[in-house]
C-alpha cells in the first residue's frame, strides 16, 4: 500500500462505524474465539509444554478409534441417505405440477421443527424389542422372534438423523433447481440433448453448488449431534463421549482433544465446500423473471409419483407420529398400539414444576438471545452493507464463523473457558446459555439484516436525506420499515432454534432449576415409569411453540425463508 | 432563487480522480446540463452538489454561502434519482408529503402543496397508489413531484429519463422543461444523451474523464466546439488531420494540407496557429454538399471529385460515405432526400464552406 493510498483509505473510513466494529469484535473474541482457543490449549499443551500425545492416544486407542470411525460412518451414511431422498424429491416438486403438491411441500418441512432426539424417544418405543413394529410383524407371522432394528443404536441414530435432516438438503437443492435459467436447458435440448443426458450434463452441474451447500449442513449436523445418540444410549460416537467428559475437564484432557478433532473436521469440510462453491457459483444469465419449466404430470406416471411421495411423506412423519402416540399412551404393553389413551402426560407437561420451569427458562433464554441476535444482526448487517472501514472482511468472516463451529464445540469451550470466572456454568449457566444460543445463530440474523440492507437501495435513503430528513429520521422512517420483515423473520428463526437447541443446553445446564426444555426432556426420559411419556408430551409442547414461530416467519418472509437455511 | 458555484472541485475514489478541478457557475433559474460519456464524473459532480460526497479539494457555494460542510438534509435540494428511489412502503401521496412532514409544514398546507405538486406533474388520480402499481413514467413523475414539493433551492436530476422507453422519454423531456420553466428552479441535470441536453438546456457543460471540456449554450457547443473531444462527442463529424500550410487575413483564415494531400480552407480558427503545425479539422456531415457537376462559378477551390462508397436511406435523411479521388474519406448527410437519384459507385462533386470547418491543434 502506497503512502497516498493509505491516506485515502484513512480518509474514507467512517470512524463511528470503526468504533462499533471494535466493540463487536471484542464481544466475538470473548464469546467465540477465546473459548475455542482455550480448548486448543487444553488439547495441545501439558503443563505449559506443547504435546501431541493426546491426539496420538485418540488415534491409537481402540475405543476412541472406533468411536471416531462410527461418527464418520454415521455422518457419511446420513448424507448419502438424505441425498437419495432429497434429489428426486426436489426434482419432482420443482419440475412437475400435480394435485396436492403444496400440501406435500408443507409436510416435508415438518421434520425441521422437532429435534431428532425428541423423535428418538418415540422411535425407541415403536421399534423396541417388544415395541409396536416387532409385535405387528410377529402378529402377521412375518417374524418369529423380535429383531433389534437399531443395531444397538447405530442404525437408529442414522435413521433419525436422516429423517430429521433431509429437508435441509431438499430445500437447498430445490432452490437451486428453481433458479436455473430455463434457456440453459432449452439450449441443450436444441442441440439434441434430452432425458437423463440433459440432467447429467447441464441440470446437475448447475444445481451442484446448492446441493453441496445442503450436504455440508447435513454432514456436520450428523457428525456432531449429541441428543440422538444419548437417547439411544449409544456411547460409541464422539459427541456423547465429549458430553461425559465435561465433568472431568480438570483431570482428563481427552475431551479437549476430541473437541478439537470435531472442530477441525467440520471446519475442513466447510472450507472445502466454500472453495469449491466459490469457484462454481454461477450467475444465471437470465435477466428479470425466470419462468421455471413446470410440466403437468399425467398418465401412468401420476399414480407412481403419488406412491413414491406417500412412502416418503409417511416415513418422514414416523418420528413425529411415534412421539404423539407415546405422549398419549396410558397403557401400552405388548400391544401394537396403546390400549388405553390419556392426556395426563400433557397435563403434567404444562403443570409440573420441572417442566413448567423449563418452558419458562427456554422462553427467557430465547428471548434474550434473540434480542442480542437482532441487535448484532442489524449492526453488523448495516456495517457490512453500508460502511467503509478497515477490518470489514474480518468482521464478515468472523460473524459467519459459527456456521462452521458445531454447538458441542462452543458449549464445551464455554465450560472450560468460563468455569473459573463469574460466569461459571456449574453455578449459574443463564448468561452462557443465552450467549451460546445467540452466537450460534448470529450468522442467520446477520444474513437476514444484511440482505435487507442490500435490497433497500441506498438511493431510497439518499432521497430522504435530500428532502431534508436527518439520518436518524431516515433510519426510522425509511430504512427500518423496509428491512423490518427480514429482521423479524431472522429473529423468529433464531428464536425457534434457541427454543429447541440441544447440544448447548445439554452441556451447559447442569442443575435442574436452570434446565431449558430440551434438557428437561432428556432428564425426564431417563426417569423410570412415566418418564419417556412426559418427555414426549413436553417435546410436542415445544415443537408446537416452534411451529407457531416458523409459520409466523414464513408469512413474513414468504418464499425466501428456505434461503436462510443454506450454508 | 439560488445560484450554484463550484470552484476547483476534485473528488477521488482511491487512486481514481473521478472529478478533476471542476468549476462552473449555474445562474438563478437556469437549467444547466452536465453531459458526458459514462464514467466521466458527471454523476459524482451532481452528488457533490447534493452533499452525498464531500469534495476532496475545492468549494461549493449556494449563492455566497459555502456549503461544503452542510449535510445533504440541510441543503434544501430536491433530487430526482435515476431509479426514482420511491419508497415502496409509502403511497405516492405519502412519498410526496414526506419532505413536508420533515419540515413540520402544517397539515392543511401539506395537503394543498401536495395537490399542487400532483397537478403540476399531472398525476392527481394516482395519489393513493403504491410505487409498484405505477408505470415507469408515472413513477418518474411522482419522483419529480416529491423533489419539487419542498420548494427546493436547487433541483438535481440524475439521468431521470434513462429508464423510460424512447417515445415516453421525448414526452417527459418536454414536461420536465415545462415544469422547470414554470417553477423557475435553478436546476442541474445529468445525462449522457446529447439530444436531451441540446433540446432542453439553457447551458451545457461537457465533461470528459473528470474534467470540463466546454461550457456554453447548446448552439455554441454544437456549432462552435472548443476542441476535438467536444466536436466528436456532440453530433457526428468528419475529422481530417493535416498541417497548416498558410495563414491568411490576420489569423482568421487557414489553409490546411490534409494527410491525403488535398488542401482545405478554414475560417474559424479558435486558437493561434503557426505554419507547419499539425492540426485536426472537423466538418459536420450536414455541411458537406453533394453536386452533380462541377460548379461553373468557382467561388473557392474547395470542390473535390469523389465516389459514393455507400448510401443509406433513413427516411428524414440520407447518409453517404464518400472517397475523394485524392484519398479523403468523409461522411455526408442529405436532408429531405427527394426521389432516389444517386447510386453507390457513382461519382459526384463535394464541397463545403470554410466557415463550417473547425481546426484544433492536433
Amino acid at each position: 500500500m502506497t503512502e497516498g493510498r493509505r491516506a485515502r483509505v484513512f480518509h474514507e473510513t467512517d470512524w463511528n462505524a470503526f468504533l462499533i466494529f471494535l466493540v463487536i469484535m471484542v464481544f466475538l473474541c470473548i464469546f467465540l474465539i477465546f473459548p475455542i482457543l482455550y480448548v486448543f490449549r487444553g488439547a495441545l499443551f501439558e503443563g505449559g509444554e506443547f504435546t501431541l500425545s493426546y491426539f496420538r492416544l485418540m488415534f491409537t486407542d481402540p475405543f476412541y478409534q472406533e468411536s471416531i470411525l462410527n461418527s464418520i460412518k454415521i455422518a457419511l451414511s446420513t448424507t448419502l441417505i438424505t441425498s437419495l431422498f432429497s434429489l428426486p424429491l426436489a426434482y419432482l416438486l420443482v419440475r412437475y405440477d400435480f394435485l396436492g403438491k403444496r400440501l406435500v411441500q408443507g409436510i416435508l418441512l415438518v421434520p425441521l421443527v422437532m429435534p431428532p432426539f425428541v423423535g428418538s424417544i418415540g422411535m425407541k418405543q415403536l421399534f423396541a424389542r417388544y415395541g409396536s413394529v416387532n409385535l405387528l410383524l410377529m402378529q402377521l407371522n412375518i417374524l418369529n422372534k423380535p429383531i433389534d432394528w437399531f443395531g444397538g443404536g447405530f442404525y437408529g441414530v442414522i435413521l433419525m438423523e436422516a429423517l430429521h435432516l433431509y429437508p435441509f438438503l431438499y430445500l437447498n437443492t430445490a432452490a437451486a433447481l428453481a433458479n436455473i435459467d430455463p434457456t440453459l436447458e432449452e439450449q441443450a435440448e436444441n442441440m439434441g440433448s434430452s432425458g437423463f443426458h440433459l440432467f447429467r450434463t447441464v441440470t446437475f452441474p448447475l444445481i451442484l453448488p446448492g446441493y453441496l451447500a445442503g450436504a455440508i449442513i447435513v454432514f456436520i449436523w450428523a457428525f456432531t449431534d449429541l441428543g440422538t445418540p444419548l437417547i439411544f444410549e449409544y456411547r460409541k460416537v464422539v459427541p456423547p463421549i465429549i458430553f461425559s467428559m465435561v465433568k472431568d475437564i480438570w483431570v482428563n484432557p481427552m475431551g479437549y482433544a476430541l473437541t478439537v478433532m470435531t472442530l477441525i473436521v467440520s471446519v475442513v469440510f466447510v472450507l472445502f465446500a466454500r472453495r469449491y462453491l466459490g469457484r462454481r457459483s454461477y450467475e444465471m444469465l437470465g435477466r428479470g423473471h425466470i419462468v421455471p419449466r413446470v410440466r403437468r404430470l399425467s398418465g401412468w406416471k401420476l399414480p407412481a409419483v403419488y406412491m413414491l411421495l406417500a412412502v416418503m411423506v409417511f416415513s418422514a412423519l414416523i418420528p413425529q407420529l411415534s412421539v404423539v402416540i407415546t405422549s398419549l399412551a396410558e397403557e401400552w404393553f405388548l400391544t401394537v398400539l396403546p390400549t388405553v389413551w390419556t392426556t395426563e402426560y400433557f397435563r403434567i407437561a404444562i403443570t409440573h414444576s420441572v417442566t413448567v420451569s423449563s418452558i419458562m427458562n427456554s422462553l427467557k433464554y430465547s428471548v434474550f438471545s434473540t434480542s442480542i441476535d437482532i441487535l448484532l444482526g442489524i449492526l453488523i448487517g448495516y456495517l457490512l452493507a453500508r460502511k467503509k472501514f478497515p477490518g470489514k472482511d474480518l468482521l464478515d468472516s468472523v460473524s459467519m464463523l459459527p456456521l462452521a463451529i458445531p454447538g458441542i464445540v462452543i458449549a464445551f469451550g464455554y465450560v472450560v473457558a468460563f468455569t473459573r470466572t463469574p460466569l461459571n456454568p456449574f453455578v449459574n449457566p443463564t448468561i452462557l446459555l443465552i450467549l451460546s444460543y445467540s452466537v450460534r445463530r448470529l450468522p442467520y440474523s446477520v444474513r437476514a439484516a444484511y440482505s435487507g440492507f442490500l435490497q433497500t437501495s441506498v438511493s431510497l435513503e439518499e432521497a430522504s436525506l435530500s428532502v431534508g430528513a436527518s439520518p436518524v429520521r431516515t433510519m426510522i422512517r425509511i430504512t427500518a420499515p423496509l428491512i423490518m420483515a427480514n429482521v423479524v423473520a431472522g429473529g423468529i428463526i433464531s428464536f425457534s432454534a434457541a427454543m429447541m437447541e440441544v447440544s448447548d443446553s445439554l452441556i451447559l445446564a447442569m442443575q435442574e432449576r436452570f434446565y431449558p426444555i430440551t434438557k428437561a426432556i432428556y432428564g425426564l426420559n431417563l426417569r423410570l415409569g412415566d418418564g419417556p411419556y412426559v418427555a414426549s408430551a413436553l417435546g410436542i409442547v415445544g415443537t408446537l411453540l416452534v411451529t407457531a414461530c416458523l409459520l409466523a416467519a414464513n408469512r413474513l418472509l414468504g418464499k425466501s425463508m428456505g434461503e436462510l437455511f443454506r450454508a | 432563487m439560488v445560484k450554484v458555484t463550484l470552484k476547483g472541485v476534485s473528488k477521488f475514489f482511491r487512486e481514481v480522480k473521478a472529478v478533476d478541478d471542476v468549476s462552473f457557475n449555474v445562474r438563478e433559474g437556469e437549467l444547466f446540463f452536465l453531459l458526458g460519456p459514462s464514467g466521466c464524473g458527471k454523476t459524482t459532480t451532481l452528488r457533490v452538489v447534493a452533499g452525498f460526497y464531500k469534495p476532496d479539494i475545492g468549494e461549493v457555494y449556494f449563492d455566497d454561502q459555502l456549503v461544503n460542510a452542510v449535510p445533504p438534509y440541510k441543503r434544501n435540494v430536491g433530487m430526482v434519482f435515476q431509479n426514482y428511489a420511491l419508497w415502496p412502503h409509502m403511497t405516492s401521496y405519502e412519498n410526496i408529503i414526506y419532505g413536508l412532514k420533515v419540515r413540520k409544514i402544517p397539515v392543511s398546507e401539506r395537503i394543498e402543496r401536495a395537490r399542487e405538486a400532483l397537478r403540476i406533474v399531472k398525476m392527481k388520480e394516482f395519489a393513493t397508489r403504491y410505487p409498484n402499481q405505477l408505470s415507469g413514467g408515472q413513477q418518474q413523475r411522482i419522483a419529480l413531484a416529491r423533489a419539487i414539493v419542498i420548494e427546493p433551492d436547487v433541483l438535481l436530476l440524475d439521468e431521470p429519463l434513462s429508464n423510460l422507453d424512447a417515445k415516453l422519454r421525448i414526452e417527459t423531456r418536454n414536461e420536465i422543461k415545462r415544469i422547470q420553466r414554470e417553477l423557475g428552479i435553478t436546476s442541474i441535470y445529468v445525462t449522457h444523451d446529447q439530444e436531451e441536453a441540446l433540446s432542453m438546456a439553457d447551458r451545457i457543460a461537457i465533461m470528459n474523464v473528470g474534467k470540463i471540456e466546454q461550457i456554453g449554450s447548446p448552439r455554441e457547443i454544437y456549432s462552435n466546439p472548443d476542441n476535438s473531444f467536444v466536436a466528436g462527442f456532440i453530433g457526428e463529424t468528419n475529422f481530417l488531420t493535416g498541417e497548416v500550410e498558410a495563414i491568411e487575413q490576420e489569423n482568421a483564415f487557414l489553409v490546411v494540407k490534409v494527410s491525403s494531400g488535398e488542401r482545405i480552407h478554414t475560417m474559424v480558427p479558435k486558437n493561434e496557429f503557426s505554419i507547419g503545425q499539425k492540426v485536426i479539422c472537423s466538418i459536420r456531415p450536414e455541411n458537406i454538399r453533394l453536386l452533380d457537376k462541377m460548379p461553373s462559378t468557382m467561388e473557392s477551390d474547395q470542390v473535390f471529385e469523389a465516389q459514393i462508397r455507400s448510401l443509406t436511406y433513413y427516411g428524414v435523411i440520407e447518409h453517404y460515405v464518400l472517397h475523394s479521388f485524392g484519398g479523403m474519406e468523409v461522411k455526408a448527410t442529405n436532408f429531405n432526400p427527394e426521389e432516389h437519384k444517386r447510386r453507390e459507385g457513382e461519382s459526384v462533386y463535394i464541397t463545403f464552406d470554410p466557415e463550417d470547418v473547425a481546426a484544433f491543434p492536433f
